[in-house]
């Protein structure tokens, strides 16, 4: 990651080599970036070593605190290479649907559909798959849930690059084959840095959905295999079943920080500098800043660096591409791409089509008693989401318009919000759980507390950004015609909202219904606890290895999901972008 | 009798291109003066000009007495000054008063000069002056760069049926040239534009690049977009270097070649700044350095200066034409799209006038002024004028219906103008006495012919106002209407467009006829899809919505979508139509 930030600053100067001056105060200037990059390829060194061990799927966990820093490092290169992962993916998957129609017909629609499945549901075919690949080495079960890690960070990721770049102005598209731009040229200097922003930012959500889910993705039971990996996830796993206070607030606090060091050390470096892929006519006045980006930027090693390897290879790679698209005949290329096309799409077609057979076949073998359990439980956790969405909107829409309104109190608050956002809320549930136990509640009520500490937030910064973005001019009038506070919220302040609440609805909706499946049932001091809900259903058939019902309760979720998004949220997004929108 | 048309024309082509100038006079000579008028405004407007000057001077005058002024003015001035002044002699008197009747006041005091100055040189100088053609001033047909046969556009409506955008067209750009294509908004312009240079493929016919077919010639051009097109998170230099890169061009030649050109447009030391940092003037300039860059053998220009402020645009088109005239751009011919008729007779040597609904070329010709050009010359004003009457002039012919589909009457289009605009021309015009040439009403008001024209058109439709060779005059409801008050201007209105505007009398009828007098918006939009694309559809949908609620047709109900029959009753959907 951090060799992006350099290479693609300004341009680079390498017109005029000049060599390292080595004096002292830059050498100092240069010596924690040094020293990182020693650390780092000592941790790569540590992690492959442990990769390609042998299998050893039941670790005691060490719930010791000094045990963390070594299960920390597990647990972020899990979801460091999950996201590399997933980035290629996305890539490959966005370019395909967004040029070529026929397969964008299918592929969207398929996106749609696993973009509403939740994580669990992926665990068994994933995981069994790979530890079959790879028997006998830890890197299979590491890959195992890996995968499942990124099963659960992909599809937004996906979803936002593939619109992206399908919404290109049509004249930089123009220009684009005018000139004659090939398809590396064209994706280099014009989809990717047109998807960017939009790339950050699904990023950093699917970051952080990887950290709620890490516990169900480090430790999980498959049929009757326990399988543990060490890290944050499987630490704090353990430190609940236990009961062990003390474990599970060592475990929360280093959660919390490592995510904090990566904000600083990672994301916010990474928002400032895709600032510059912003599609506005003239300069922001204020724009994000990072201190790590400056440090990055004015690194003399760095940028030697990046002047001898990315810049000369960016090049290598162009010119590579332009004679490439020179040579070769248009027509014979399109023929021969044409055919793979087909011969593709007909496989996909096929598997599609078999996996659909066989996923019938397999839903036969459900009883009516299954069924009416899917049924009651998919009626359950849509009440329990629905009355989440509520308590959420009660609280913050009022929260997040008077701190949007107030600059000042903005200027406190949101930081601290976004701290309090960031901390997973499965890694605070077994200290809510002991609470809801003291008092006496069931998880039934309980789930609700719990799908809320996930997706209030979605909605609270929704929220906030929309009251903040009133015209300030429209406040001036009510002030102007004197309009009483409800007044003032009917007229302006729930209208003007409206868009930025629709968003943050659909966000929490998608999450909660996720959510679902570690809200309603949890391992905690040596019991499973669990309500009926759809997540329920799912969580158990996981934990028991029963793919009918496993498959039911998926199929169940993903309709759901879909069928509210078609009926409800799209509709709203609609009366939002028309009726509602505060034009410039 | 169009066939047989054709036959005569492609004869006389033929015998023109061969030089054959006797044969060509034989044959004017041997039909009726209209017939042959015609038949000569139909054929290369180099051949006008070459077979006019060598017309024995009878035949001329008789033959200026039957072109429409402009047309007239123009081949006169292919002779010269003495032959002139002897065709205008020569001229049917009647014809000759007519002529000059017609001309604007600038040209007609050029001319009156130029044939004083005549008459001097010819009693100063004894004798015939010798009718010196040089061969080599015979226009020589060239080969063109890119030609364009038959190619028309069609898109597909929602409904499966098409919408034809451009008419079968023919059109080729020849070297040495610029070329401007002038044509309102939503003519097809740009659709043609893009079909010529590569970008999309004409729904059928086809376009050669030397002879070649397009998709397989690789034709090296360039195009300036109104939008800039810049890659807004690449620097300066590197958009310029980026075409040249994708041609494989090696780092130090790239950004030598782009420096180069950053100097050309004035942009010399901005190379590492990014887009958002420049003023639009200087966005477009990157956009020139990077077209230039590629040394393209035909420049496009997609309304170019559209998007630039009017001082910014008039500096960069200097910049432009003066980097043209010293050759110091390496690119052939430029092809300029644009709606602003100044700036096409401020550049071009050749202008192309597109008509709409289906996009065919009204008009093709010269305009054989030296650069630079005098703004306020009696012969810009002359050209301005005359594209001024041929865009306002409705088509002429309505296309003949092609055998085997069954004619679908043309729909009569509502021009997109508003009841406040109609209303602002009206007073403007009744306070000027009632008459005013076009051209003038444009200059008084700053406005653009694209703005201009569907308030005229508008006026005319709803019979305020007459249109009549480019003069506009106003009726007498037109009077009634821009003397009255608000009230009176409603009733007039709306008078108005139920006896005139077929939409509006569709949709009135169809709210009286039911019971409930409400009707779902969709079935109007429905109707109006048999005859435009999408997007025309709801430019139709939200006049008739605009005219309709001023003229108290009916009330519109943006919640479900329908419209609802206005009953004076309804005070409060009176208020809403106010508040739109």
């Amino acid at each position: 990651m951090a060799s992006l930030a350099p290479g693609a600053g300004k341009q680079p100067t390498w017109l005029h080599l000049e060599g390292l001056s080595a004096s002292a105060s830059s050498l100092l200037r240069d010596a924690p970036i040094l020293l990182a990059g020693l650390a780092l390829f000592y941790g790569l060194l540590a992690l492959a070593q442990y990769w390609a061990g042998p299998v050893n799927t039941q670790p005691q966990i060490d719930l010791h605190a000094s045990a963390l820093p070594k299960y920390a490092a597990y647990s972020v290169a899990r979801i460091l290479v999950a996201y590399i992962l997933s980035f290629g993916f996305t890539i490959v998957y966005a370019w395909i649907a967004a040029h070529n129609a026929t397969a964008e017909r299918i592929m969207v629609p398929l996106l749609d559909t696993l973009q509403s499945i939740p994580v669990l549901s992926f665990l068994p075919g994933v995981m069994l798959a790979m530890v079959s690949l790879i028997p006998t080495k830890q890197l299979g079960v590491e890959l195992g849930s890996i995968l499942l890690i990124l099963t659960g960070q992909v599809w937004n990721m996906t979803f936002s690059v593939y619109s992206s770049m399908k919404s290109i102005p049509r004249e930089m598209l123009e220009a684009a084959s005018i000139y004659r731009l090939n398809w590396w040229q064209r994706l280099v200097q014009l989809e990717l840095p047109y998807s960017a922003i939009g790339l950050v930012w699904n990023s950093m959500m699917s970051v952080a959905g990887a950290w709620f889910f890490l516990m169900a993705c480090e430790m999980f039971v498959l049929g009757n295999r326990d399988l543990r990996l060490p890290g944050l996830g499987s630490y704090l796993q353990t430190a609940s079943n236990a009961g062990d206070l003390g474990a599970i607030g060592w475990g929360v606090g280093v959660m919390i920080a490592v995510i904090i060091l990566l904000d600083q050390l990672i994301w916010r470096p990474v928002i400032a500098w895709s600032e510059k892929f912003k599609m506005e006519q003239v300069e922001a006045s204020q724009t994000p800043h990072s201190w790590m980006l400056d440090l990055l930027r004015r690194s003399r090693v760095l940028s030697f660096a990046a002047r001898r390897t990315v810049a000369p290879a960016r090049e290598q790679l162009a010119l590579h591409f332009a004679h490439v698209a020179a040579t070769t005949e248009s027509s014979k290329r399109n023929t021969a791409a044409v055919w793979v096309s087909r011969i593709v799409a007909a496989a996909v077609v096929a598997a599609l089509a078999v996996a659909v057979v066989k996923m019938i076949a397999m839903l036969g073998g459900l009883t009516r008693a299954d069924t009416y359990g899917i049924f009651r439980g998919a009626g359950a956790t849509f009440l329990r989401v629905e009355l989440t969405l509520v308590l959420a909107g009660l609280w913050t829409i009022p929260v997040g318009v008077v701190v949007g309104l107030h600059p000042r109190l903005a200027a406190v608050a949101q930081p601290i919000a976004q701290i309090a956002a960031s901390v997973p809320a499965t890694a605070l549930f077994p200290i809510v759980l002991l609470f809801l136990i003291r008092v006496g509640g069931g998880l039934g009520i309980g789930s609700v507390l719990l799908l809320l500490l996930g997706t209030q937030w979605y909605i609270l910064f929704n929220v906030i950004a929309g009251a903040m973005a009133i015209p300030s001019d429209l406040k001036e009038v009510c002030d102007v015609f004197h309009l009483a506070n409800w007044e003032r919220w009917r007229q302006l302040y729930l209208p003007a909202i409206f868009p930025y609440l629709v968003t943050g609805f659909v966000t929490a909706s998608g999450g909660a219904w996720n959510a679902s499946i570690v809200a309603e049932y949890v391992k905690f001091q040596g019991n499973t606890i669990s309500t009926v809900g759809l997540g329920a259903v799912i969580s158990a058939a996981t934990d028991k290895g029963d793919f009918p019902m496993l498959l039911g309760g998926t199929v169940m979720m993903a309709t759901m999901v879909v069928v509210f998004n078609r009926l409800v949220w799209r509709r709203l997004y609609a009366l939002a972008a028309t009726r509602y929108r505060l034009e410039a | 009798m169009v066939g047989l048309g054709i036959l005569v024309n492609e004869q006389l082509s033929t015998v023109l291109s061969q030089a054959r100038w006797d044969r060509a006079t034989t044959m004017l000579r041997g039909m009726p003066v209209v017939d042959a008028a015609e038949l000569l405004m139909t054929v290369p407007y180099e051949q006008q000009q070459a077979l006019f000057r060598k017309l024995p001077i009878d035949l001329a005058a008789k033959l200026a007495g039957a072109f429409p002024y402009y047309h007239a003015y123009v081949l006169l001035h292919s002779r010269p000054l003495d032959e002139m002044n002897a065709v205008v002699d020569q001229m049917n008197p009647g014809e000759r008063i007519h002529f000059f009747d017609e001309l604007p006041e600038e040209a007609w005091q050029s001319l009156m000069d130029e044939l004083a100055e005549a008459r001097q040189q010819r009693t100063g100088v004894d004798g015939a002056v010798e009718p010196a053609l040089l061969p080599s001033q015979v226009i020589q047909p060239v080969e063109p760069i890119v030609e364009a046969r038959g190619i028309e556009k069609k898109f597909e409506r929602p409904d499966g049926g098409e919408v034809q955008v451009i008419a079968p067209t023919d059109l080729s750009v020849q070297p040495g040239m610029i070329i401007a294509l002038l044509g309102a908004s939503g003519s097809g312009k740009s659709t043609l534009l893009r079909m010529l240079s590569g970008l999309t493929a004409p729904s059928s016919g086809d376009v050669l690049w030397h002879g070649q077919p397009l998709a397989s010639a690789k034709p090296n051009v360039a195009i300036v977009f109104q939008s800039f097109a810049l890659f807004p998170w690449l620097t300066v230099i590197e958009n310029v270097e980026a075409p040249l890169l994708a041609r494989g061009m090696e780092h130090r030649e790239r950004h030598r070649r782009a420096l180069k050109n950053l100097a050309v447009v004035g942009l010399k030391g901005f190379e590492n700044a990014y887009p958002k940092e420049l003023s639009g003037g200087m966005k477009q300039r990157v956009g020139f350095a990077r077209a230039l860059a590629v040394e393209p053998e035909i420049l496009f220009m997609d309304e170019a200066f559209s998007a630039l402020d009017v001082l910014t645009a008039e500096n960069l088109r200097g910049e432009l034409l003066e980097l043209w005239m010293q050759k110091k751009m390496p690119t052939r011919s430029i092809f300029l799209v644009t709606h602003n008729i100044e700036e096409a007779v401020m550049l071009a040597d050749r202008v192309l006038v597109l008509s709409r609904n289906p996009a065919r070329i009204r008009a093709d010709f010269l305009i054989p002024l030296e650069q630079p050009r005098q703004r306020n010359s009696a012969e810009f004003l002359l050209y301005v004028d005359y594209i001024y009457k041929l865009m306002t002039e409705p088509d002429r012919e309505a296309e003949p219906p092609a055998p085997g589909r069954p004619a679908k009457p043309p729909y009569r289009m509502l021009p997109h103008a508003r009841p406040g605009g109609i209303g602002g021309l009206l007073e403007l015009l009744n306070d000027r006495g009632g008459k005013e040439d076009l051209y003038h009403v444009a200059e008084e008001l700053r406005m653009e012919v694209d703005d201009l024209l569907p308030i005229v058109e508008a006026a005319t439709l709803l019979g305020f106002a007459k249109l009549e060779k480019g003069d506009l005059e106003i009726t007498a409801a037109g009077k009634q209407f821009a003397e009255g008050d608000i009230a009176t201007r409603k009733v007039l209105f709306r008078e108005a467009s139920l006896a005139r505007v077929p939409l509006l009398q569709q949709i009135y009828t169809a709210l009286a006829s039911k019971s409930d007098h409400a009707m779902p918006l969709e079935f109007f939009r429905d109707i109006l899809d048999e005859h435009f694309g999408r997007d025309e559809v709801q430019r139709q949908i939200d006049t008739a919505l605009d005219w309709g609620r001023y003229a108290d047709i009916f009330t519109y109900d943006s919640e479900s979508d329908r419209l609802l029959l206005y009953q004076p009753a309804t005070v409060e959907a009176s208020e809403e139509s106010w508040r739109h």
